[in-house]
């Protein structure tokens, strides 16, 4: 059975990438095929967002259950891998951008918010590289991916607020109500499940090949 | 109980009380934000000046302005309460002398202490010098306290983060960045409603919001950073 | 909907997918390798 997982995903991907242009209708108030972009843009950022979720995850398991280093490695992966979900994200995102409002970077709420996460990740990543003891390294980097899941809902609450977003309205709308059509909702929910096992198993490829590496490092 | 309340206050009091001997010793940190902030005040008050901007554009730029320099000011001042401790070997003492939370209490209100004396010295000088009007004092000020608040809780925890870090400035600033930003954009927003004369709104508890959480947080989390 | 241009766009994709799938199951089968000589 497991060595049908991986097969499983890519069937569910390829059929999710079919779906993306032949099953689903196109977004309303989008130029010509654009709004596809939207099957991979989002799912990319959401799956950015979890991976930020679960370094905060491990590293609170590390901080508050044992101490064990693999909860520590299994943040720092869940990091890096989530920084290249992020840039994707980024990436797709100002490219959509540029099609639809002509500009790469209009500083958009959303826009900013990957930013952010972007930024964190970054620091996250510097702060790793600063500090050379394996035990604080971990402590120090639980700590602050910790406090940067405290602080960036604020983020994301608070800057909609304020500033006026070019961005369309989320799948979920003001008044909290899921308001996209069936279809194209089904392929983006099906983009986001496969986006997220592929986060999970490159994650799991990455941690075991680290901890091959550390364990080639002792004699 | 209360024994126990008083001498935990104590402590936090003493280092509180310790970190300004040794302040006023050398004068180190005052003077590095009162230079800094006074300096990029003049930049700022030079360059605009020549341009004349309309009071419009004044009003919706000249605050951020306001709290770049406090935020810089901050980076350049406050890392050194948690560093310092590091670079003369004091920080073994400290371990041993104090419970770690009244050590981030101590830490905090000292970080406090600095960054609201540093906005008494540039907020009004800042208004002065650029000639802007703020048209609700009241939460102007409001905004300086809870503002500089989030601003000293943050770069304390970052402080303690960085001071076993080898305590790199650079280090600080990049960290630091990201936590602080949301705390950035609620100031601003803020403070463009003081000049404006309009209501504070939702802005201010999410303000206070999350100075109440990055707090609770730091206390919670410091002894992590803290002890090994 | 052009059916021509959208083709070949659902054929790039899945030969990147593809692409990418077999690399990791390559990655994987290394992974399982090195772990079995510890």
């Amino acid at each position: 059975m497991k060595t049908l997982l991986p097969w499983l995903l890519w069937v569910w991907m390829a059929v999710v990438i079919w779906a993306a242009f032949f099953y689903s209708p196109l977004a309303a108030g989008f130029i010509g095929q654009s709004s596809r972009v939207l099957f991979f843009h989002v799912p990319l950022a959401w799956t950015a967002f979890v991976g930020f979720l679960a370094a905060a995850v491990w590293s609170a398991r590390y901080l508050f259950f044992g101490r064990r280093l693999r909860d520590d490695r299994a943040a720092a992966v869940a990091v890096e891998v989530g920084f290249v979900f992020c840039v994707l994200a980024t990436v797709t995102g100002a490219l959509w951008a540029r099609i639809m409002w002509g500009a790469y970077w209009n500083w958009d709420p959303r826009q900013t918010s990957i930013i952010l996460v972007l930024i964190f990740y970054g620091a996250y990543l510097s702060l790793r590289g600063a500090v050379e003891d394996g035990e604080k390294r971990a402590r120090l980097a639980a700590v602050y991916a910790l406090l940067g899941v405290v602080v960036t809902p604020f983020f994301f609450f608070i800057v909609p607020r304020i500033t006026y977003s070019l961005h369309p309205d989320s799948v979920i709308n003001s008044r909290g109500e899921v308001d996209m059509e069936s279809r194209m909702l089904q392929v983006l929910l099906a983009a986001f499940a496969g986006n997220a096992a592929l986060f999970f198993w490159i994650h799991n490829l990455q941690c075991r090949l680290r901890a091959l590496a550390e364990g080639k490092a002792r004699p | 109980m209360w024994r126990l309340a008083s001498n935990w206050a104590a402590e936090a009091l003493a280092v509180f009380a310790k970190d300004w001997r040794c302040e006023f010793r050398t004068r180190y940190a005052l003077n590095t934000l009162a230079l800094f902030a006074f300096t990029t005040l003049v930049v700022v008050s030079a360059s605009l000046g020549p341009l004349g901007t309309s009071a419009a554009r004044g009003a919706s730029v000249l605050p951020v302005l306001l709290w770049l320099i406090l935020l810089f000011a901050g980076a350049a001042g406050l890392p050194r309460s948690f560093v310092h401790e590091e670079e003369t070997h004091t920080a073994t003492a400290l371990r041993l002398a104090a419970t770690p939370s009244a050590l981030f209490c101590g830490k905090l209100a000292y970080g406090l202490s600095l960054v609201w004396a540093l906005e008494l010295l540039v907020a009004p000088l800042f208004l002065a010098m650029v000639s802007l009007a703020v048209r609700s004092p009241g939460l102007f000020v409001l905004v300086l306290a809870a503002g500089g608040f989030g601003l000293a809780a943050g770069s304390t925890l970052i402080a303690a983060i960085i001071a076993q870090a080898q305590g790199r400035s650079t280090l600080f600033a990049v960290l630091a960045f990201p936590v602080l930003l949301p705390l950035l954009i609620l100031v601003v927003e803020l403070t463009r409603n003081a000049v404006a004369g309009a209501p504070a709104g939702m802005a201010l508890h999410q303000l206070l919001l999350y100075d109440g959480t990055v707090t609770i947080f730091g206390l919670m989390l410091f002894p992590v950073v803290w002890n090994p | 909907m052009e059916l021509g241009g959208l083709g070949w766009i659902v054929i790039v994709n899945l030969v990147i997918w593809t692409g990418l799938f077999l690399y990791l199951l390559r990655l994987g089968k290394r992974v399982k390798e090195l772990e079995k000589e510890r």
